[in-house]
């Protein structure tokens, strides 16, 4: 959005008179801003109907697994869904318009509760489309619009024509474009051509979409599993085992015979299993990846069977996050995020920018997202945290080993005489490296720029917080970091998800609290100079007797 | 620009001779929520005591359960309030909103003026009673996204949500909070 840099002409476009603007932009928008009420896409009911189908094929399943039998149940209820679920289908398509305004978008839907939303041009962050594969063969896509106002999507336009969802946004984009008055009329005209001045900034080809598959790991195989057992009638799977008894004795006698073999065995098969999913989720989410660089939005497209299409305004980008694991670092191989309000819940709130690339690549193209200096050495935490670390692991692990020692029968696996669980304890130097390598992977920086993290040892993320994105500044101590005289350091942002939080675990207080006193103070200060850039004076906003302070009895709050 | 901490201008995170406390009664406010806490523990323990009352063979003697429960009930009902009381403070700066508080979990927040998207007073019928207020500050920040000041005379809470949107109306920097 041009608001930050034209910051007058936002506060006059957002509150003075919308009648205002609205005739002039009529008259000079030819760029298929679309008028009046539209539908969706006539196809969107073929989809609908196709989506319902499996709950059909749910009711009618009995039917159709022994036609010769009258089943009226099924029969009554299929005709039910006739007559109520087609109907509601087509309704809601009747009952579904919206409307593109020079000011807002209004959806109306709703058949029986109607709803009218209106969302304002100024407040989208995100126009994303996609398609998924049924409506990519039949050229439709779902549009959605995302508000940093909440984390949920502010609305969606399932389904509407490809070329009208490219139309949707150019518009909204010339829109925003025009809201600003000092953008320039050559650069309104440029937005709508097919946006001419687009950048290639990284992009994948197949071989690398399969290579950085081939680092991730993944546990979906295992609902894979899961959802083809759905699939398969139980029924006939227990016939199948009860026929082939004989075999499975066989194996489950071998299994008790080599337990040791059996239990590699099965590691070796789980982790193969996750490897190839990973390639697979890997391929299907980021094949054909491309990211482009229009002016002053970052704009993305991925996907092998739904295609999602994307953009970042670069003002909108909170934070950036450099993220690897073990594997990948070893052969320096990062992917970059980048952190965002209107978040996508797919992707927790973070948009992956570059979902693998070398570390040079990776930093030159963070760069060009949001300017920064990568810090030369990072500050570390209290060797304390190893402690900690250690004590809070370790409790953990005997809580969870104990009470299986205790009530270990008798009968049950005793390797060594003790019972299995005992054994669990030999993990007990290995958490201590674990801690060892957590507080080494820990560190952080504080720059003029921003707030610089790093932790981590499995997933090991970098965050970049720059400083005019900073919200709220906390320090806080829990009853044993107090009695370790520690702290843990952080700095709120808009859109930070809950897992993975950035924050600085384990400081000395003292360091902790200056650091706070630090940062807040690099806030203070940019905003100073921002101040003083656009009024010509340090400070002014009020007078120092005018400015807010306690009320009650107050005397002198600051020198 | 030269950003430091020792730049008289910039306001130091904490001088502490200005951080108030609370209001007196909000101790009390504490302690009735607390109590009804307390009560619906209670009354399942005295339930059980009394339904064993004539069991044959007591593993407790009468009023054991129910009684360890009113104890520490009321115990913590009178403590608690106090130390959470002690452990709260707060100063409304020129530029920012400071706070600390927390008995187990110490907590220090500086949240700036200038970050506040909306703030609301708000009052529950127990906070009416006594006339006290409670600030309610949002901010655009995931994990702190509503930062709460209780126990504030009403009037009080009020003027500091006015001087608060003065702030921010008056904000020569219109850009977007995100």
């Amino acid at each position: 959005m041009p608001s930050a840099s034209s910051p007058t002409s936002n506060s006059d476009s957002s509150s003075a008179a919308p009648e205002e603007t609205a005739p002039e932009a009529d008259a000079s928008t030819p760029l298929g801003a679309v008028r009046e009420p539209q539908r969706l896409h006539p196809l969107t009911l073929l989809l609908r109907v196709g989506a319902s189908l499996p709950a059909l094929a749910v009711i009618l399943l009995p039917t159709l697994q022994n036609p010769s039998s009258e089943n009226v149940v099924s029969v009554v209820l299929s005709i039910l869904y006739g007559l109520v679920a087609l109907p509601a289908i087509i309704l809601q398509y009747l009952r579904f318009s919206y409307r593109i305004t020079p000011q807002q978008i209004v959806i109306q839907k709703g058949v029986l509760r109607r709803q009218n939303r209106s969302i304002p041009i100024e407040r989208i962050q995100n126009i994303q489309i996609q398609q998924n594969l049924v409506a990519r063969l039949i050229g439709l896509a779902k549009v959605t619009i995302e508000t940093a106002g909440s984390s949920a999507t502010e609305g969606s336009l399932e389904y509407v024509g490809l070329s009208d969802a490219h139309e949707i946004r150019q518009a909204v984009r010339s829109f925003q474009h025009r809201s600003a008055p000092e953008a320039d009329v050559e650069e309104a005209a440029a937005d709508e051509t097919e946006a001419p001045d687009s950048e290639t900034l990284f992009a994948m080809s197949l071989p690398r979409v399969l290579l950085s598959g081939a680092f991730r790991f993944s546990l979906f195989y295992i609902a894979l599993v899961f959802s083809a057992l759905q699939l398969v009638d139980p029924e006939a799977i227990v016939q199948r085992f009860l026929r082939s008894q004989g075999r499975i004795d066989q194996i489950t006698e071998t299994m008790a015979a080599y337990p040791v073999l059996t239990v590699l065995a099965t590691i070796v098969v789980a982790g193969i299993l996750g490897w190839i999913s990973g390639v697979l989720i890997h391929l299907a989410r980021y094949y054909g990846f491309q990211l482009w660089l229009d002016d002053d939005k970052l704009r993305k497209r991925h996907g092998l069977f739904t295609v999602t299409e994307g953009t970042v305004p670069l003002k909108k980008v909170q934070a950036l996050i450099l993220r690897t694991n073990p594997f990948m670092r070893a052969f320096g191989w990062y992917e970059l995020e980048v952190q965002t309000v209107g978040m996508n819940v797919d992707e927790q709130g973070h948009r992956v920018i570059a979902p693998f690339a070398q570390y040079d690549d990776i930093l030159a193209l963070a760069q060009r997202v949001r300017s920064f200096e990568l810090p030369e050495a990072f500050g570390s935490v209290s060797r304390l945290t190893i402690r900690r670390r250690f004590f809070r692991y370790t409790l953990a692990l005997s809580a969870l080993l104990l009470p299986g020692a205790y009530f270990w029968p008798a009968g049950w696996w005793h390797p060594g005489g003790a019972p299995l669980p005992w054994w669990g304890f030999l993990l007990v130097p290995l958490i201590l490296g674990w801690a060892l390598l957590q507080y080494h992977n820990h560190g952080y920086a504080v720059r003029d720029d921003g707030l610089y993290i790093r932790r981590g040892v499995l997933s090991h993320y970098l965050w970049i917080l720059p400083t005019e994105k900073f919200h709220a500044f906390h320090a806080t101590a829990s009853l044993f970091q107090r009695r370790l005289n520690l702290k843990t350091l952080f700095v709120d942002t808009a859109g930070a998800a809950a897992f993975a939080y950035p924050e600085v675990i384990d400081l000395p207080a003292a360091e902790a609290d200056a650091q706070l006193d630090r940062l807040y103070g690099r806030f203070q200060a940019l905003y100073r100079t921002r101040i003083e850039a656009l009024t010509g004076a340090p400070d002014t906003r009020l007078d120092k007797e005018e400015r807010p302070h306690l009320p009650v009895g107050d005397e002198a709050p600051s020198p | 620009m030269e950003p430091s901490s020792t730049d008289p201008a910039l306001s130091a995170v904490v001088p502490d001779d200005t951080v108030r406390a609370l209001d007196d009664s909000v101790r009390s406010i504490w302690t009735i929520k607390l109590a009804g806490l307390v009560l619906t523990l209670f009354l399942p323990a005295l339930f059980y005591d009394l339904t064993h009352l004539f069991s044959a063979d007591p593993w407790l003697p009468f009023g054991a359960i129910s009684g360890t429960v009113l104890g520490l009930g009321i115990i913590y009902c009178l403590v608690w309030p106090r130390l959470r009381y002690r452990a709260w403070g707060f100063a409304l700066r020129p530029e920012e909103l400071y706070m600390e508080h927390g008995v187990l979990n110490h907590v220090r927040t500086v949240v700036p003026l200038r970050r506040i998207q909306h703030v609301d007073v708000s009052q529950d019928l127990i906070e009416r009673e006594y006339a006290l207020g409670r600030l309610v500050v949002h901010t655009a920040g995931s994990r702190s996204s509503d930062v709460v000041i209780p126990g504030l005379p009403l009037p009080e809470a009020e003027r500091i949500r006015d001087e608060i949107k003065r702030f921010i109306l008056e904000d020569p920097l219109t850009e977007d909070p995100v």
